[in-house]
């Protein structure tokens, strides 16, 4: 199953920690060093807030991707748990940005690489789950109020136990007396 | 490349968060900077503790770095123009003793920092003013 | 009250404090605190983050939070829910509060606050029954010319209820720069010494001769902020400024009423900048003095909740740079008052021994403890320092008792008018501090927010002026104006703007007004009255956005060619 990062608007205070996290880690530290306009800032997440809502939206790494469907030239694939888009492939037909449900990918300029034409090269950009990073998602890490986790398969079903031991207690308990279930049993 | 770590507390902001930073003190650079275990922080920073030590390296983006002392030799609006510590200082004395014995103490306005210099150092102003100019004519922007 | 405390309260009342823009770390303690079960009340006239997340949101008009503040009081009054044991033992002055709060019914202040009655009760009465319940206040107290009294108020609902002298209890300052509360420490205050010993009083003055060797003077000196007013306008002579040190502050961006401030330095005899960038004082000083920056020098600073905690030298300095401390030891030796000292930690000895509420706190003790939150008056290693005053609600006064004030509400000075029909309020940008020369002057945090910043602005605003997201736009008050990027949002009030203070482009000092509170001497930043107006040619604006832009870097110094944007 594939893995994803999840944020909670319960937790986020919206400060954007996560998305200069992100840069950082996929543009290297080496842009502390060198002239502030030779690299690009393309967030592979963006905060999202409406009147009473702040959160973090990504990739979602989907199972069945609409976006890897959508690909006419093969950029999208899954791999070690997740989606990736291979850029050098990728020849910007935005047809995953209009595919994806959820808003996660958007186009970028790749600093640095020209065209023919002379035009900056523009390519997908999306959530990775920081892909060879060690210690996994930059967001996840930096995020000073912990708003973000990465949900992993183990996680996901330990998610769906809960709950559905949530349902089954407050359906049955009181007609059996019982306080609590135990984990276990036949789950 | 000779590594060391060097625990500080946050420049930004009243929280107290302490940084943890690897320094590259051959070349003398920071490598890395990542959240330290303090009291009011537990591990954490915000987007200016993890990012904001950047100034250090002068990428010369809103403002210049000041690397030595200037006076404005012909007056209001004329250049500023470098010059030595040793004229720095004199010069600064002498208008500030002139003017101190020509209207008195108190038409000397001396400021505090709330900011990166630190207890001593805003310690030693106030002593500065009181003491050396004679005025209690010292505040800072704790109030703005 | 310490930080880490925050989240263990029952209760919160955030009052106009927007910890998730100025303090993320602090903000992180009241999320936690709320994943406790913590009651949260936010007084805030914007949908902050806290606001969000709160049980009570008390979505106030600018400029009425002691009608609100009284009108909780006469609430928890009463409806019986003060505590009338702690009124009685440890306060005085509470009848003739009562007087006062008779008249702040919640209709009363629902008229002025715009905040329905019922809400107000049920503020009142989840602060009063949830115990130990916490204040924390912010600017959006302080920076209204009624800012004192609002503390006052404040610390009213703290006593009447008890919330004092225990855990995760009390009234808190959240301190805006990493270091305001060390400067207040230290004496940089025109009417105390440091640790809040007075000019005024004989003994202390007297203490302070003896360890310096000099008569000083006994009269409370200038406040900042009526620096211009005593540069520009005093008649007396002797009270007139000549000479202006300016010494880690930026006055011509961070002051109310810009226009006045430049006038004040260029008309000031004598202009001292000791910064460790060019700024726009730079550009009035005549004497620049460049200091190292945090980071390449040793100290103390002094965090929100009286934490003196070490900064260390990281990287060593480049160019011909001083430390703060030695460029002013320099020029006081240099004017006949000789000051030898070694290092920071010579300078913290003898200032410690001079503050008995700071006197235990030795280098060594912050060294191995971290941090060490004064009073700490024992130089023991078991003296670790207080981590909340007042404990067994035992006050600083001479009889150990804390007093009631109680006063009425006035609204601020420049109400919304025909010509300018809108308020204003400046606030703070989460990346950026302050005046923006350090964080500015960070890549990624300037790749996040730019010039010319942004007017927030409420979606039926925006309809009616007929402007959209990101279209720049003029800023105007009687007092000058300034061009901004206009951003909708759902979470400000109709009528109102709120514009964050550290842009040199869209600055929004240029319309703040100088009237200060008469205690505290704070600009009333968080109100005056503005118009909106919509630019027509918007190629034209981002044209002559990008050259004032490049206009500024050019003055701070920046060679063309050389770093960003060239």
């Amino acid at each position: 199953m594939n893995y994803f990062v999840k944020g909670n608007p319960d937790l986020c205070i919206g400060c954007r920690t996560c998305m200069i996290g992100c840069v950082v880690v996929h543009e290297g530290k080496h842009i502390f060093e060198i002239d502030p306009d030779s690299y690009t800032f393309h967030p592979k997440l963006h905060m999202v807030k409406t009147a009473r809502l702040s959160v973090p939206v990504q990739c979602k790494h989907c199972e069945n991707p609409a976006c890897m469907a959508a690909c006419g030239v093969n950029a999208i694939y899954q791999e070690d748990h997740r989606v990736l888009i291979h850029t050098e492939t990728c020849i910007g037909c935005k047809a995953c940005m209009d595919a994806c449900p959820f808003g996660a990918i958007d186009m970028v300029t790749v600093a640095g690489v020209r065209q023919k034409d002379g035009s900056e090269k523009k390519v997908a950009n999306k959530c990775d789950l920081c892909q060879g990073v060690a210690g996994g998602p930059a967001c996840v890490r930096v995020c000073p109020t912990q708003a973000l986790t990465l949900v992993t398969e183990e996680e996901l079903e330990d998610l769906a136990k809960r709950k559905r031991m949530e349902s089954a207690r407050s359906t049955f308990c009181e007609v059996y007396h019982c306080d609590e279930f135990s984990y276990g049993g036949r789950e | 490349m000779a590594l060391k770590q060097v625990q500080t507390t946050c420049p930004y902001c009243g929280a107290g968060c302490q940084i943890m930073f690897t320094v590259d003190a051959d070349a003398n650079k920071i490598v890395e900077a990542v959240p330290a275990d303090g009291r009011t922080n537990e591990g954490t920073l915000c987007l200016k503790g993890h990012y904001g030590w950047d100034y250090l390296n002068d990428p010369q983006i809103l403002t210049k770095r000041l690397r030595k002392p200037m006076i404005r030799k012909g007056g209001k609006k004329s250049p500023l123009v470098e010059v030595s510590w040793d004229e720095a200082i004199s010069y600064v004395a002498e208008k500030l003793t002139e003017i101190k014995g020509k209207y008195g103490p108190d038409s000397i306005m001396g400021t505090g920092s709330a900011r990166g210099a630190g207890n001593e150092a805003n310690y030693l102003m106030q002593k500065f003013m009181r003491a050396c100019i004679g005025t209690n004519n010292v505040d800072h922007c704790a109030r703005i | 009250m310490g930080i880490p405390e925050i989240e263990d309260a029952k209760c919160l009342l955030c009052f106009g404090y927007n910890g998730a823009d100025s303090h993320p770390i602090v903000a992180r303690r009241i999320v936690r605190g709320r994943q406790k079960g913590m009651k949260i009340i936010c007084a805030d006239p914007r949908v902050t983050e806290t606001a969000r997340i709160s049980d009570i949101h008390l979505q106030l008009k600018g400029g009425s939070n002691l009608a609100l503040v009284n009108a909780m009081a006469n609430v928890i009054w009463k409806e019986g829910l003060a505590d009338e044991k702690f009124i009685q033992e440890h306060t005085k002055g509470f009848d003739e509060f009562l007087k006062v709060i008779e008249n702040y019914t919640p209709e009363y202040a629902a008229e002025i606050s715009q905040v329905p009655a019922e809400t107000i009760r049920q503020a009142a009465r989840m602060y009063a029954t949830n115990k130990p319940a916490m204040i924390l206040y912010g600017m959006g107290v302080c920076q209204f010319s009624q800012a004192v009294d609002v503390v006052k108020g404040l610390a009213n609902l703290a006593l009447m209820t008890g919330n004092f002298g225990g855990p995760s209890m009390g009234i808190g300052p959240v301190r805006g720069q990493n270091n305001v509360q060390g400067a207040c420490d230290m004496g940089a205050l025109p009417n105390s010494y440091p640790g809040y010993q007075s000019v005024t009083d004989p003994a202390s003055r007297e203490k302070f001769e003896k360890a310096w060797g000099v008569p000083l003077p006994d009269k409370v000196g200038c406040p900042i902020t009526h620096v211009p007013y005593r540069i520009l306008q005093e008649k007396e002579e002797r009270k007139r400024i000549h000479a202006y040190y300016i010494f880690g502050e930026d006055p011509a961006q961070s002051d109310p009423d810009l226009a006045e401030v430049r006038e004040a330095l260029d008309k000031c005899d004598f202009v001292i900048m000791q910064d460790i960038y060019m700024n726009k004082t730079g550009l009035h000083a005549d004497v620049i003095l460049p200091a190292t920056a945090w980071g390449e020098n040793e100290g103390v600073y002094t965090c929100a909740d009286r934490g003196f905690q070490r900064v260390r030298k990281v990287v060593e300095p480049e160019g011909d740079l001083k430390p703060d401390w030695q460029i002013i030891a320099e020029i006081s030796t240099a004017m006949g008052y000789p000051m030898n000292y070694k290092n920071t930690e010579e300078i913290w000895n003898e200032l410690i021994d001079l503050c008995p509420s700071f006197t235990g706190a030795t280098y060594e003790k912050i060294e191995k403890y971290g941090s060490v939150q004064w009073p700490c008056r024992d130089k023991s290693m078991e003296d670790k320092g207080t981590p909340y005053l007042h404990k067994d609600g035992i006050f600083a006064t001479k009889d150990h008792k804390a007093l009631f004030y109680g006063t009425d509400w006035h609204p601020p000075l420049e109400m919304e008018n025909e010509e300018y029909p809108m308020s204003l309020s400046t606030v703070r940008e989460v990346g950026h501090y302050s005046v923006r020369t350090m964080t500015g002057n960070c890549r990624t945090l300037r790749n996040l927010e730019d010039e010319p910043g942004w007017v927030q602005i409420s979606p039926q605003d925006c309809q009616k002026l007929k402007i959209q997201k990101g279209e720049l736009v003029k800023v105007l008050s009687k007092r000058g104006y300034c061009i901004s990027r206009c951003l909708p949002t759902e979470r400000v009030k109709p009528g109102a703007v709120y514009m964050t203070y550290q842009w040199w482009i869209g600055s929004c000092n240029e319309l703040t007004i100088a009237h200060l509170d008469p205690i505290s001497n704070t600009p009333e930043y968080k109100y005056c009255a503005c118009r909106v107006e919509k630019i027509q040619d918007q190629e034209w604006a981002e044209r002559h956005v990008k050259e004032m832009y490049n206009d500024i870097r050019t003055q701070m110094g920046i060679q063309p060619g050389k770093g960003a944007r060239s």
